[in-house]
């Protein structure tokens, strides 16, 4: 009978539904609880120089999460530790994002100084050429210093076991990492070696990256995707396997170059115990032009004829 | 008074179809404007400044909620309130109500657009409406299940068609999907916040706009190729297939956080058998289509349905790949996953939906469109449109992916993908362009000097069964 077979299907309906709410949504309230972990975000902290928790709701009417995600992978080898289930109890309503149009904020809190981060909501484009971040001008100083407060406290429990990660051709753990580290005969923290560093550094890596590792020298001007700032108290986590596939690998994408296809291996060791001496407490930042390196004016000395041509292949 | 009433809350037959048709296509100007501004934004970031209401994060909380709620789900209940009574041989039971609903779903998008674009939002992907608008979404999307229930159990024919199955799980399901998904008035703890928040978030597609889009394709197709659906059972199949399946992949946007790994082994399994239905659906269409291809050339609503039938296949094959940890390792987070959204809502429900309307506003008003040549112009803007959006956010995705995955910083490639993001905007201005002949041939079609009805309305409303 038809009415029957009506009938049926809507029972089905119904508890074919029901049963999939059950699995997927009651049975995980029950049995997924994770205990809070001491790295948990506990934005609602008493904190004398703002409202972390009213910054926390700007954040989230401001929509940062539309290109912000607050949680870390595996691959995501920039953006600090590993988040854990129980780091996220009191996230009510989460902020873990589907999409990055921006970094992921998950360890934010004190990367950079509030002076910095309310300069850049203001005008993303002055401190990073290229940025697509909106500017968020319009925020009152209340809002901003509160939405600033809560960014600084992003991460700032979770302990830092290990941060930035090379691929694992460079590690340890794979066959290539070891061959890699046996030779290695450069002690990178040593002051000789990061001395000898200096000289390559001044010679190849300079013209971008600025004499003082301020991302300021002379071609830095011409880029689009301007040179790293080795002031930037974020290199600090950098592990010398790290810094080595940098150099190593260039940045693609960048002006940022291979320097295997150029450098020896011992080269690039003495160049990572020079780079690890660059690091400030405080970033320097570079935020005029004045302040980038000048060329200075080659004096060519007068040559005879003689000199112009010098002769190849022996005296 | 009884003036008054009749004039807003109408009792004509057909009204509440055609106003809920109308204000659909309102909003999807709006939403569809709001999209472009903040593509725009996107390439040109100091395009605006200084105004909260156009900055980019709540143009696009406004940009999503008037496509979903306002043009698609507003469509999707004028495409209801025609198919059900036709497919019953009856009337709807109750155009006054349909008519309240409608005015209850507008009052909810005008709010919905005033909270949104200052940014009062709960925070949460998809579910952003406040507390009110959240009650009054319900309290709507209720009273179309009752109405349509109401209809269906006073039908003049036994046999239930296909797609007043689709139709009926969808009602009976989405005010459900809807409220556990708001989670306005409870507070979860993070990741279980972001469990519901994906069941919700993959459910209203995979339980409102799959299933109804669906429904309304086994509605259509059959009439415009005037030809019998190939096969009822493989029907029947599909629609329990969906059923089954759609319902607990949620987790599979959220693989890669640390939530339980059982939950994204069900949400993973079942997008990847989601296949069944979806190939079920598709050759029961691509069947009853056999030997009729031709017909696309002249009907142009036969086109858009038949487009949007292969942009199903492409989102439905594209999204079990995505679920699968290899692949969604490489892709999360990234440009391309907003290309299969599109894909999914703009290319396969909005073609449909608008198929369905050029279907049925003729039907519902008794007056012929006013001209084909606009019709035809914006199928090819909104199909050349769609087509330049869909390859600009794959690519761009495929760059992103390429970022994060060597483990650059994103300020070292997120310039590379301007260009990507500009040509969107050109397709945003296509896509919108389209949309704005669209309604301006129904405005012509309407109120235009050219086009009085030739036969009163209700005359057309009673078409014969195919
Ligand atoms: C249109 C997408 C977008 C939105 C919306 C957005 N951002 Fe960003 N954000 C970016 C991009 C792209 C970058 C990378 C370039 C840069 O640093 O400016 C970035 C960078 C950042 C950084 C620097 C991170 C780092 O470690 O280098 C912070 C902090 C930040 N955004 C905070 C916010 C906050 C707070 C909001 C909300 C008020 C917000 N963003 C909204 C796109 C966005």
């Amino acid at each position: 009978m038809n009415g029957y077979g009506y009938r049926l299907g809507a029972i089905g309906i119904v508890t074919t539904f029901f049963i999939i709410i059950f699995s997927t949504v009651l049975m995980p309230m029950v049995i997924f609880k994770p205990k809070t972990t001491t790295s948990a975000n506990d934005y609602t902290v008493e904190n004398k120089t703002g409202d972390p928790i009213r910054g926390r709701r700007i954040y989230i009417r401001e929509g940062c999460f539309y290109c912000h995600t607050q949680f870390t992978r595996l691959q995501d080898r920039e953006y600090g530790p590993l988040v854990k289930a129980g780091d996220f109890n009191y996230e009510t309503p989460h902020q873990l994002g589907t999409e990055r149009t921006g970094p992921d904020l998950t360890n934010e809190g004190n990367k950079y100084s509030a002076e910095w981060q309310k300069a850049h909501l203001i005008q993303p484009r002055a401190l990073k050429p290229g940025s697509i971040m909106p500017s968020f001008s319009y925020l009152s100083e209340h809002d901003m210093n509160d939405l600033v407060v809560y960014l600084q406290t992003l991460g700032n429990k979770r302990e830092v076991k290990a941060y930035v990660q090379p691929p694992d051709e460079y590690l340890p753990t794979t066959l290539t990492g070891q061959e890699l580290l046996k030779n290695k005969h450069v002690n990178t923290s040593g002051d000789a070696e990061a001395n000898a560093g200096r000289g390559i550094y001044t010679q190849d890596c300079a013209g971008c990256h600025g004499l003082d590792g301020r991302g300021n020298g002379p071609n830095s001007i011409s880029l689009t995707k301007k040179p790293s700032n080795f002031t930037r108290p974020f290199f600090k986590q950098y592990s010398d396997e790290m810094w080595f596939y940098r150099i190593s690998e260039g940045v693609v994408g960048t002006r940022m170059p291979r320097w295997n296809l150029t450098l020896s291996e011992e080269q690039r060791w003495y160049l990572v115990a020079y780079l690890k001496t660059l690091q400030k407490d405080v970033e320097e930042t570079v935020d005029d032009l004045s302040q980038v390196n000048k060329p200075e004016q080659i004096k060519l000395p007068k040559l005879s004829n003689q000199q112009y041509e010098p002769h190849h292949g022996g005296h | 008074m009884s003036n008054l009433l009749d004039k807003f809350l109408s009792r004509e037959e057909g009204s509440a179809s055609r106003n809920f048709l109308l204000s659909a296509v309102w909003w999807s100007l709006w939403g569809m404007g709001a999209g472009l501004f903040a593509a725009m934004e996107f390439s040109n970031p100091d395009l605006v400044h200084n105004i909260p209401q156009f900055s980019m994060p709540h143009l696009r909380m406004w940009h999503v909620n008037a496509v979903a709620i306002g043009w698609l789900s507003m469509g999707y209940v004028s495409s209801i309130f025609y198919m059900v009574p036709n497919l019953c041989k009856t009337k709807l039971y109750s155009e006054r109500l349909g008519n309240f609903t409608m005015w209850a779903w507008n009052l909810v998008m005008v709010a919905a657009m005033g909270t949104l674009l200052n940014g009062n939002t709960e925070g949460r992907e998809y579910a952003e409406l406040g507390a009110i608008l959240d009650v009054l979404v319900v309290i709507a999307l209720c009273s179309v299940t009752f109405n349509i229930v109401m209809t269906v159990a006073h039908r003049k024919v036994q046999k239930l068609y296909v797609s007043l199955w689709y139709f009926l799980g969808s009602l009976f399901w989405f005010p459900l999907v809807y409220i556990i998904g708001q989670r306005t008035f409870v507070a979860l703890p993070g990741l279980n916040d972001a469990i519901v928040g994906w069941f919700y978030g993959h459910n209203i597609l995979g339980m409102w706009f799959t299933t109804v889009g669906v429904g309304m394709m086994y509605y259509l197709i059959p009439r415009f190729t005037q030809a019998p659906l190939y096969s009822h059972g493989l029907s029947m199949l599909g629609f329990w297939g969906i059923a089954l399946f759609y319902a607990p992949t949620g987790t599979h946007h959220i693989t890669q956080s640390p939530v339980p790994e059982w939950l994204k082994a069900i949400a993973i399994i079942s997008s990847i058998f989601l296949l069944v239905p979806v190939l079920t659906v598709l050759t029961n269409f691509f069947m009853t289509m056999k030997g009729k291809w031709q017909m696309v050339v002249t009907d142009l609503p036969l086109r858009f349905a038949a487009t949007s039938c292969i942009f199903y296949l492409i989102t439905c094959t594209q999204g079990p790949f995505q679920a699968t940890r290899w692949v969604n390792w490489y892709l999360h987070f990234t440009q391309w996953v907003v290309g299969h959204a599109h894909l999914a809502l703009l290319g396969t429900f909005s073609f449909i939906l608008t198929s369905a309307i050029y279907y049925m506003l003729p039907r519902l008003t008794g007056r012929e469109w006013q001209s084909q040549g606009l019709i035809r112009a914006h199928y090819w803007l909104k199909f050349l449109g769609f087509g330049l959006m869909m390859t600009s956010l794959t690519i761009a995705g495929l760059v992103q992916s390429a970022g994060w995955a060597m483990g650059i910083p994103v300020d070292q490639w997120v310039i590379t993908l301007v260009p990507y993001w500009f040509l969107r905007s050109i397709s945003g201005v296509m896509i919108v362009t389209g949309q704005c002949l669209f309604a301006y041939n129904i405005y012509q079609t309407l109120f235009g000097a050219a086009s009085a009805p030739e036969s009163p309305p209700k005359g057309k409303l009673k078409e014969v069964a195919a």
